[in-house]
């Protein structure tokens, strides 16, 4: 098992990554329409609902408007659901469901490309996601900075980070029923106790470290640095650790597919 | 055909499973050009050994090489070398019948105008021009099956492997996908495949094994696997009830294999003969030519497997 192993981890071959990112690309062109909805739209509504609805309501957050607050965390908050959707639910349908894991890796494709390749394409949705509603909230006039691009960055990274998170996720549910788990138990707590909606600095004293900690907050955190133009040591570390928590998910996904897969 | 070195070689191949043995020290060779056949019942081992030989699944101990490569080295090489057709198609729902064909081409490093040109090509062949824009969802049984095929055929491998190419399909489907691996074989393609229609072995299978409980039981031409363990003919007995008794164990005692069929007595020949049958009245037995599926009952039993 180990031989045959080895010979895939030995040589990662781009073109082979390029060649899944090209699968999703190809099937993603098809329904553009209704994928749009997910991309744009509803993540708009919310920012509208929440930003300028409640916002009304709350005034000012941290020396800003509550939707100047709230608009870069919702911009990542949402490239995180893409990323995590495609890759556990998407990913696992695909193994699992329709087995074109199977027909890929029977071609001369190994697991750590198709792993990479799932991953690329779980942060071009995170991409595409980013691009648009931080579009959307500066024509609402949300973004401050010119710094504001640097959340497209964060939202890449975001999404590296997630789709690792989701793969390892699909990799290791056994049933489809067990991955709504992903969401209920690791998205939703994640969005809304990741200083999305309010600073984590508000939480109840023991639970402002977990907070801190948890793989979406950085994200929020630099993405709120970026658009509000107030770069820091902070946001600096915040980057770094979404850059560690990507490499960390990639090679525990790729070892749990291995495992599922390589019987 | 001029004899040439074997494209597939497995000695003592062996796959377990923690405890459960699935291929157990296994010998065999595929030669090039030839269409091998792997028979057996259901958990039988054909599986196990048609991944290994795709370097899907590694084996326990053993040695297996493709094309001269071995598995344990080449994983990748070897997965370019060969066309695989899966049990399950594996076909993506997301994409069209033709772009199934021009991603998957895309893992073997065929993009662009070639791919297409080459889809093109290989959906004619296998009669889905027609449906090249259609999603796999609404295609039928016999039709995902045919994509399947067409696209372990859109790199030009020189060899396939095909497990279960026809099972589930009606018998025109059926009757088709044997025509088109009949035309492939005669362009020189290396077929191995797995199946549970004996006629569909014995029409296109140069050679063939038998194997049950992981283990070969028979090798040979289909003829040869014939002739051996089922004998040129076939008889069946109709005697009376109280007369069958004393029959199955004389007949047993001579070393045939007696199957009551409720209504008649089953007994195939053996070693090309047809089965000697004493002492029942000659109008009560009828001959029929032996088949491959009375050798491979012979040799695998009657008894149901999956339960």
């Amino acid at each position: 098992m180990t031989t045959l192993a080895a010979s895939g981890r030995a040589d990662l071959r781009i073109r082979n990554v390029v060649a899944i990112w090209m699968r999703h690309f190809t099937a993603f062109k098809k329904g553009y329409l209704i994928e749009s909805t997910g991309i744009l739209v509803e993540p708009v509504l919310i920012l509208m609902a929440v930003g300028f609805g409640i916002g009304r309501l709350v005034g000012e957050v941290s020396d800003v408007s509550y939707a100047v607050f709230v608009a870069p965390g919702i911009v990542v908050g949402n490239a995180m659901w893409h990323a995590l959707f495609e890759c556990s639910w998407g990913a696992f349908r695909r193994m699992q469901l329709h087995r074109i894991y199977d027909s890929i890796l029977s071609a001369p494709v190994s697991i750590p490309e198709l792993a990479a390749g799932e991953i690329a394409w779980g942060a071009t949705r995170a991409l595409m996601t980013t691009v648009a509603v931080l579009a959307a909230a500066a024509a609402f006039g949300l973004i401050e900075s010119p710094w504001g691009l640097g959340v497209v960055f964060v939202g890449i990274l975001t999404g590296l980070v997630f789709g690792g998170m989701g793969l390892f996720f699909a990799s290791i549910a056994p049933t489809t029923h067990s991955l709504t788990l992903v969401f209920t138990l690791v998205g939703t707590p994640l969005f809304f106790f990741g200083g999305v909606f309010f600073p984590v600095e508000s939480l109840p004293g023991f639970l402002e470290p977990v907070a801190r900690a948890m793989p979406l907050t950085p994200a929020v955190q630099a993405a709120r640095g970026f658009a509000t133009g107030s770069v820091g040591l902070r946001e600096v570390y915040s980057i770094l650790y979404l850059a560690l928590l990507a490499m960390l998910f990639y090679p525990l996904a790729t070892w749990r597919l291995r495992r599922r897969l390589v019987i | 055909m001029i004899p040439t070195a074997p494209v597939v070689r497995a000695v003592q191949l062996e796959k377990r499973y923690r405890k459960m043995v699935a291929v157990d020290r296994i010998t065999f060779d595929v030669r090039a050009g030839e269409t091998f056949g792997l028979l057996g019942p259901n958990g039988a081992g054909k599986t196990t050994t048609m991944r290994m030989m795709a370097c899907i699944s590694p084996p326990t101990s053993g040695e297996l090489s493709v094309n001269g490569l071995d598995v344990y080295r080449h994983s990748r090489a070897i997965r370019d070398f060969l066309g695989v057709v899966a049990q399950h198609d594996g076909l993506d729902p997301d994409l069209s019948a033709r772009n199934n064909l021009i991603v998957h081409a895309r893992y073997y490093g065929l993009l662009g105008k070639p791919a297409e040109a080459r889809a093109d090509e290989v959906l004619e062949f296998f009669g889905l021009t027609a449906k090249a824009g259609d999603d796999v969802d609404n295609l039928s049984g016999g039709l995902k099956r045919r994509l399947t095929i067409a696209r372990a055929f859109m790199h030009r491998p020189r060899m396939v492997i095909l497990d279960e190419p026809t099972t589930g399909l009606d018998p025109q489907s059926r009757n088709r996908v044997w025509e088109q691996l009949a035309v492939l074989k005669q362009a020189g393609v290396t077929i191995a495949m797995s199946t549970h229609y004996m006629e569909e072995a014995a029409a296109l299978c140069d050679r063939l094994v038998i194997i049950d409980h992981g283990r070969i039981l028979a090798e040979g031409t289909p003829g040869e696997v014939v002739h051996r363990f089922a004998g040129s003919e076939t008889a069946i007995i109709r005697v009376e009830p109280g007369a069958r008794e004393p029959l199955v164990a004389s007949m047993t005692q001579r070393g045939y294999h007696v199957y009551d069929h409720g209504t008649a007595l089953v007994v195939h020949g053996r070693d090309g003969d047809r089965p000697v049958v004493d002492g029942v009245d000659a109008t009560r037995i009828s001959y029929r030519t032996s088949t491959l599926e009375d050798a491979f009952l012979a040799l695998t039993g009657r008894e149901l497997r999956d339960e």
